[in-house]
């Protein structure tokens, strides 16, 4: 067989150019650049995100938040801001030569993304060697802004050390005891599950931790998990994933009916991502936490938002398109505040400035850079026929957010 | 642990290889005759569940949409699988593996952006029919039925491919083709018609692996490299190219698994490289004889 290869050498490496340049042409089709008015120099932002693969969904819903609010800060006369975009594909890797290809090659003055946590610590990384502002947008790690996080990287999505403060909050006031810990095996799934549990024992110290399951991201079938679980009848299971895995999850808690006999705590349970797809086929009796909703809050600003954004892509948004449309809001004042656009003078513009989102005010903590919204909590029912989150209530960012002292110290270790 | 957990554990990693099994099957059948590592084979499985799906969700979700749509995806598949080998594969089987290897990979590629093309990315559910619904009870415990159903559905295809290879005509041809090609060739048999056959056949069973799994899960790119690895492990350790091979290792594969989750729930996700591990390390060359 391998005899062959000698005599077809040069149709060989025929075939392997062209391979090469069809990669090449692909990989220079992914960006998009949109034309630039020149009268005065524009900030140029580069994102690196994941827009192929199971993520993809997350990184649609941010760059097309980030693209209603620049158009929408453009046309009240703030500045214009370009952007790219490249596709890291759900590689860490990838999402630090992406960036770095940015700012070398398309001279961008800010980077944003990326859905992969460990991405966004590698650009992150990146941002504070290079001195190029960060906004992070789709990475959930509480290192990022945590005990990574430094002057030149922002986060406009709520991180997982606030969505575990959120879910021990809403659980401490339940009467469950004995707590089964369960998840995706990646980053996301255990910092979820740390955060939650170390909250909870202080919030609640009698619980008692009855055991830990974890599965591989992009598991199939949780039936054999789920059956293991409910021979060990914990009084309730918490669970930390996200994405494919959860509505994956979801079908099979009501395949076996566990709900039934043990209720369940997940992070975006009811989400419309999660909650679409399932159809009549939702289970009911599952607790959790979500940022947003396109209909909750109940507000004229959320309303006004929908609209905007259904206007435009002509579907309705989610939670990370509120993420990149925060990124794209705390920008456009910044530049505005700064009156230049000088990275550091827009750091500091944004440092601990507040904007009007549809959630309410925003902040972007002055000490950590980590945005602090409500979040709303509540279970999933059947209401009149139709299954869908209900008994929602708001917890204020200062229930949720870790402490700056917290966070201080982390830094310092 | 009472015995209720036990058996219904067992009963669960039964169904969970069945799925393995049919999955498996195809890429070893493709591994023996074809002697190609085809990477596509995931992407193929992935293909057969969305196009479930879409057939399901075309016929309104309802329990005719499930039938019909574990009919038509699979054979959809094995058509695409067609074209795939009359198009692209049969001009690489002498080629070198390395070849081989950037062809079936650049298909997983292209398959994974087409997929997104047409699909788009927002998660995909389909219902399971109503009467494959809810759970019934075993020693106790309550187990989803449509795990039962493939519990059926798994020995049905293992019987069908035993028939083939054994009691047909095609069959013989293809398990001589995968003992020595040479031979068949002066034989006066047309070695790639085989070739052809064996390859949609193998579409056809990751197609089915797809629209099978498709009501228990979510439809989403990136189902293709996680089946791609067990099924690889599996293929592997019962033997390449041997079919009997496969559906002992998948046995074993799902039934550890489901026992190892129960057992030693934090280390779950290494479970199957230990099971393979193990497994080569008592019998290096697989489980059965490789049909090379």
């Amino acid at each position: 067989m391998a005899s062959m290869v000698g005599n077809k050498k040069s149709h060989y490496l025929f075939r392997i150019g062209s391979m090469l340049l069809i990669t090449v042409l692909l990989v220079s089709g992914c960006g998009s650049s949109p034309n630039a008015t020149t009268d005065k120099k524009n900030v140029k932002v580069g994102i690196v995100d994941t827009y192929t693969g199971g993520a993809a969904i997350y990184a649609q819903d941010s760059l097309d938040g980030f693209k209603l609010a620049i158009k929408e800060i453009a046309a009240k006369g703030g500045p214009t801001i370009e952007f790219v975009t490249r596709d890291d594909e759900f590689k860490p890797d990838k999402s630090t030569s992406w960036a770095k290809e940015l700012v070398m090659n398309e001279k961008v003055d800010f980077l944003a993304g990326t859905t992969n946590s460990a991405g966004s610590l590698a650009v992150s990384q990146f941002a504070k060697e290079n001195k190029v502002p960060f906004i992070d947008w789709g990475g959930m790690s509480d290192k990022i802004t945590g005990a990574a996080g430094n002057r030149y990287v922002f986060s406009t999505i709520p991180n997982t050390a606030i969505i575990g403060k959120a879910g021990a909050v809403q659980l401490s006031k339940l009467p469950y005891k004995k707590i089964w810990l369960a998840g995706s095996d990646y980053e996301y799934g255990h910092s979820v599950i740390t955060n939650l549990w170390s909250n909870l024992t202080t919030l609640k110290p009698d619980v008692e931790k009855m055991g830990e399951t974890w599965w591989s991201v992009g598991e199939t079938d949780f039936t054999p998990y789920i059956n293991a679980i409910r021979s060990a009848k914990p009084d309730v299971l918490v669970v930390g994933t996200g994405g494919a895995d959860m509505v994956a999850f979801m079908k099979a808690l009501k395949a076996t009916g566990l709900t039934q006999e043990i209720p369940v705590w997940a992070h975006t349970c009811y989400d419309p991502a999660t909650l679409r797809p399932l159809g009549d086929q939702a289970p009911v009796n599952v607790m959790g936490t979500n940022p947003y909703l396109s209909n909750y809050p109940d507000t004229a600003e959320n309303k006004a938002f929908v609209a905007a954004f259904k206007k435009e892509y002509n579907r309705e948004p989610a939670a990370f398109a509120l993420y990149g449309y925060m990124g794209g809001e705390f920008l456009g004042q910044a530049i505005e505040k700064a009156g230049s656009t000088d990275k550091e003078k827009i750091i500091d513009a944004m440092e601990g400035s507040t904007i009007d989102t549809p959630v309410g005010k925003a902040t972007l903590r002055k000490e950590d850079h980590q945005v602090a919204i409500p979040m709303s909590y509540g279970v999933i029912a059947k209401v009149n026929g139709k299954i869908t989150a209900t008994d929602l209530h708001t917890l204020s960012p200062d229930e949720i957010m870790p402490s700056v002292d917290a966070i201080l110290k982390s830094r310092s270790q | 642990m009472n015995f209720a957990t036990l058996a219904s554990q067992l009963f669960i990693g039964l169904s969970r290889g069945m799925i393995f099994f049919i999955v498996s099957a195809g890429l070893t059948l493709i591994f023996g005759v074809l002697r190609i590592t085809n990477f596509a084979h995931g992407s193929l499985y992935m293909l057969g569940a969305f196009i479930a799906y879409s057939i399901s969700t075309f016929l309104g979700q309802g329990p005719n949409g499930f039938w019909l749509a574990l009919l038509i995806a699979p054979l959809a598949v094995m058509l695409i699988s067609l074209v795939i080998e009359r198009g692209l594969l049969r001009f690489i089987y002498n080629q070198d593996h390395l070849m081989q290897m950037l062809l079936t990979y650049s298909l997983v590629l292209i398959v994974g952006d087409l997929v997104k093309i047409v699909w788009g990315t927002e998660f995909k559910s389909m219902n399971v029919p109503t009467i494959l619904r809810g759970s019934f009870n075993l020693w106790g415990a309550s187990l989803p039925l449509y795990n039962a159903f493939l519990l059926i559905v798994g020995p049905v295809v293992a019987l069908g491919l035993w028939f083939f290879l054994s009691k047909t005509r095609l069959g013989k041809i293809c398990r001589a083709t995968a003992t020595d090609r040479e031979m068949v060739d002066i034989l006066g048999i047309d070695s790639t018609q085989v070739f052809a056959l064996v390859f949609a056949m193998g579409g056809w069973l990751a197609g089915l692996g797809g629209a099978l799994i498709a009501p228990t899960t979510t439809i989403s790119i990136g189902m293709d490299a996680n089946i791609l690895i067990y099924a690889f492990l599996i293929v592997v350790i019962g033997g390449l190219g041997n079919v009997w091979g496969t559906l002992i290792s998948s046995i074993i594969m799902g039934v550890g698994e489901a026992f190892g989750i129960l057992f030693i729930p934090g280390v779950a996700i290494i479970i199957p490289y230990i099971i393979a591990g193990v497994l080569l390390i008592i019998k290096p060359s697989g489980l059965l004889k490789s049909a090379w």
